[in-house]
């Protein structure tokens, strides 16, 4: 009994030995790591209005594009950026973990759904860049959260060597001649794929769906993983595959080629945000800023994605215009497209 | 009055290990699992029972428990030869495979799956090359396909743990049973594997323990055949939107639960069959003979566990990494050095994830091994015993649950606590996390080693007069000295190649070896993340050669 006194009494005393060291060493660390400090200050509102000459951006691919931004934004305003590059649900975790101490100032997701939920929990700022205007109608919300900088679209990959020339609609899939050949990407992995799933399920129902999934089709993976099957010849074809990858792809003399049926696709703005609890939000709207600039949206373009800003020339893939669409739902297709995601995977597993 | 100071001297060491412990795991599973607790700021025990009870959450335990069951099945066939093999007769100076069957364990679990589906899938590289097994992906896109991969995964574990204490039983044991006319097999029976049972329980927890909490194969594998199991359910509700880290939490703790249990029925059987080998008798080591037939029948199983565990998933993963266009497969005039050219002159992201890789591995290796050994000295003699078991339990805890729980609880914690420790966003988190989740197995294999040790050696020592402190650095240490190499390279090895925690925690700008790969994976080139996998192997392979090799020159000297 005694023992376990003084083991007690021992144990409180470390404890506040400890707290103490702690503190000791928050302000011994104070000088190397005083760019988060800085921004830490700023965020409750104390120190300067001008930022900390940092911002926080998390972001998801394609890694290529990120890092020609992030360095051509720094060259520009001499702002330095710190990128977390992770999936969207790593990236969503994140922010759910950092709620005690916000870290993010700008989020990017792939999928415009993904970024109107945090909308609807009143996680986003207000701003209005300054090229608003000139942006492709419905890729900037009407209360300024959500900036469509950039946009993907999913359409139908087919490897060349087994299928040489397709031109099937949705409906048509379920095709005997398709039998044991198509993939899709996990829709709860691939935002793109998830909205879309959502979107055309909202418009025509879920037949066609279950006659794919009747016919032998798989869900190997998220986009790339899916990408990859059709790619090495696992399936002949990928339905509802993200198209930049595949555009690279085909550039690269892979035997693949893309096209969008006619029955329509859902093109998926993909939306940078900034944090309401931004800790550095002046420089967060300097990004934005920069993310819709004419030096940005050339990287864009040559990432193969659709440009946020009306106007800016593409060669490279087929354009917006040439793109046959389903009017999307945001709103309906944000409250069905989690459940919707799963009934794919479920149907689909043998 | 002397062994009084001795004894309160062990409880302050128990009391900082208490708080270490405290800090480092209660804290941050405590963050996590109040979210499970407190939904909307009130409390709702009811809400956290209802995820455990839905049905297809049952279906998907069931699940788990069947893939641990048959893993260590597996395994442990697999295993067992080796060990006898590498530790009874003269293959045991062959120490190069030591470090042949540590390398499906330096290959990150998704990458040997990935590699495994390449080969195997319809068209893939074995099809390609051998059309004649048309149809035989129906055959691994199965569980058995998955049991497979997983226990070639993990093999290793049970044949280093179990090699180890093959070492220390004397040879004197099995040759007086051949005095009196036992044949192989009824020694086997009758002295060596009761001997063993005890090594052996703890090694079948850990694979099934690591079984359980495994992500990269199930994800990759098992989400091909509809195989949903814990952790991929658990990484659903904490990455999936809407992300729902309660759930998570709540799933997890049936999954802690069932681990309790199984530790708990670990140590009972240890205890109970715990043999100290190890005394101050001298004991003489003579390998077995083995006949010519033997001979060629253990170089066939060697080469054949060799075959599958590493030269099948190696084939698709160098072939890969080769490939210039990954349409045209396996076809002459489309190989290419450009992915490994890529890796080190594009930029100079992947050199800086191999040192970052590299600095991690060696920092938590070293830190589990201070730690670890501390702790297992110290609780080993703590009196009453339940609060050494305590102890002991709350520190392998973080191998009880997936990752994903105890590095979100991390998160939360550290990040909570910002303004008193800035060690969030820093490398420190990183190599924090891997402490926590890799002190387990430190603790697991000192605890192996430790447990075959005679306490009469102490006794001896103390008899002569020497303090505690000698006792532990003269007789103690350079007993379990071999059990701590093996933790710390195993530490090295899994903290070189994690990929969860390291995908979630890294700070922005900082890329580690897997998350490198993974990234490379999800949006630039599979050959260059399968070049970058194959030196990352490569390089550990050789630095553990080259750390063997010290070791022995040092042994020798002394």
């Amino acid at each position: 009994m005694k023992k376990l006194i003084v083991l007690i009494s021992m144990v409180l005393a470390l404890c506040f030995a400890l707290a103490a060291c702690g503190n000791n060493a928050s302000s011994s660390n104070q000088a190397p790591s005083s760019d988060s400090n800085a921004a830490q200050s700023s965020s409750d509102g104390v120190a300067d209005k001008k930022g900390s000459g940092t911002v926080t951006v998390y972001m998801p691919s394609p890694a290529g594009l990120v890092d020609k931004q992030v360095a051509e934004f720094e060259k520009q305003t001499g702002i330095k950026v710190e990128v977390f590059q992770g999936t969207t649900g790593e990236i969503l975790a994140r922010l759910e973990a950092e709620k005690a101490n916000p870290v993010a100032d700008v989020v990017v997701l792939a999928s415009w759904s993904d970024g109107l939920t945090l909308k609807n929990q009143d996680k986003l700022a207000s701003y209005t860049p300054k090229r608003a205007g000139e942006m492709v109608k419905d890729w900037i919300d009407p209360e300024n959260t959500l900036f469509g900088y950039s946009a993907s679209a999913v359409g139908v990959i087919y490897n060349t060597t087994i299928f040489p020339e397709m031109n099937a609609d949705w409906s048509e899939l379920a095709d005997a001649q398709y039998k044991d050949q198509l993939a899709i990407p996990d829709p709860e992995k691939s935002g793109a794929c998830k909205d879309f799933v959502a979107n055309y399920v909202a418009a025509n129902g879920w037949d066609d769906f279950e006659a794919m999934a009747a016919n032998g089709m798989i869900v190997p993976g998220a986009n790339k993983a899916a990408l990859e099957a059709v790619t090495t010849g696992e399936v002949g074809v990928l339905v509802a595959g993200v198209d930049y990858n595949a555009f690279k792809s085909i550039d690269k003399g892979e035997p693949l080629q893309i096209y969008y049926p006619k029955g329509g696709t859902v093109v998926n703005p993909r939306p940078a945000m900034i944090m309401k609890e931004a800790p550095n939000p002046e420089n967060a709207q300097a990004f934005i800023d920069f993310l819709l600039s004419d030096e940005s949206q050339k990287m864009v373009v040559d990432a193969y994605l659709l440009p946020g800003i009306e106007g800016i020339e593409q060669t490279n893939r087929i354009p917006l215009k040439d793109i046959p669409q389903i009017e999307p739902n945001w709103e309906e297709s944000m409250k069905t497209a989690a459940e919707d995601a799963q009934k794919i995977n479920k149907m689909c597993s043998k | 009055m002397l062994s009084r100071i001795q004894d309160n001297m062990r409880y302050i060491v128990l009391a900082i290990i208490a708080v270490i412990l405290f800090v480092l795991i209660i804290c941050p599973l405590g963050a996590i699992f109040a979210t499970a607790l407190f939904q909307d700021g009130k409390l709702n025990i009811a809400g956290a029972i209802d995820v455990v009870v839905q049905s297809e959450n049952a279906q998907m335990i069931a699940n788990s428990l069947f893939l641990g069951a048959l893993v260590v099945i597996v395994s442990t066939l697999i295993a067992t030869p080796l060990a006898y093999l590498f530790s009874r007769t003269r293959f045991a100076k062959y120490k190069i495979f030591d470090i042949i069957f540590m390398i499906p364990f330096m290959t990150p679990p998704f990458i040997a799956s990935m590699g495994w589906i390449l080969f195997m899938q319809k068209r893939g590289l074995l099809q390609q090359v051998f059309p004649m097994f048309k149809g035989s992906e129906d055959f691994f896109f199965s569980i058995a396909g998955l049991v497979i991969v997983m226990s070639l995964h993990s093999f290793p574990f049970m044949f280093t743990l179990l090699k180890n204490a093959m070492l220390n039983i004397p040879s004197s044991l099995e040759e007086s049973a051949q005095v009196f006319g036992a044949g192989f097999g009824q020694r086997l029976r009758k002295i060596f594997f009761p001997l063993l049972t005890s090594n052996y329980a703890i090694g079948a927890l850990l694979i099934f323990v690591k079984t359980l909490s495994e992500y990269g194969t199930p994800a990759t594998l098992g989400v091909r055949i509809g195989f949903d199991v814990f952790t991929t359910q658990i990484h659903r509700y904490a990455t999936v939107a809407p992300v729902h880290f309660g759930n998570a939490a709540a799933l997890s703790s049936v999954l802690i639960g069932i681990c309790v249990v199984m530790w708990l029925l670990q140590n009972y059987i240890s205890n109970r069959k715990s043999y100290n080998l190890v005394s101050g008798k001298g004991s003489r080591f003579k390998f077995e003979e083995l006949s010519k037939l033997a001979l060629v029948v253990a170089w066939i199983y060697i080469i054949v566990t060799i075959f599958f565990s590493i030269i099948v998933p190696f084939f698709a993963i160098i072939s890969t990494s080769l490939i210039n266009l990954r349409g045209l497969g396996l076809a002459l005039g489309n190989f290419t050095f450009q992915h490994y050219i890529d890796l080190f002159t594009s930029n100079s992201k992947g050199i800086g994830a191999i040192i970052n890789s590299l600095i991690l591995a060696v920092a938590a290796a070293s830190i589990c091994a201070v730690l670890g050994t501390i702790i297992v000295v110290v609780i080993r003699k703590i009196r009453p015993k339940a609060l050494g078991t305590l102890t002991e339990g709350v520190s392998l805890l973080p191998s009880f649950l997936p990752s994903i729980v105890m590095v979100l609880g991390i998160m939360i914690f550290w990040n909570a606590l910002y303004d008193v420790a800035p060690l969030y966003n820093t490398l420190g988190i990183l190599v924090l996390a891997y402490v926590v989740l890799y002190l387990p197995y430190t603790i697991q294999y000192v605890t192996s080693a430790a447990g075959q040790i005679s306490d009469s050696l102490q006794d001896a020592a103390r008899v002569f007069g020497a303090k505690p402190l000698y006792i532990l650095r003269r007789v103690v240490f350079p007993l379990i000295k071999p059990g701590i190499l093996t933790a710390w390279i195993m530490t090295f090895i899994i903290s070189f190649r994690e990929l969860v925690t390291a995908s979630l925690i890294a700070p922005p700008n900082v890329l580690v070896v897997s998350t490198f790969i993974v990234r490379e994976f999800e949006q630039g080139s599979v050959s260059v993340g399968m070049a970058m996998a194959v030196i990352c192997v490569a390089f550990t392979t050789i630095s553990l050669t080259l750390l063997n090799k010290a070791v022995d020159k040092q042994k020798v000297a002394e």
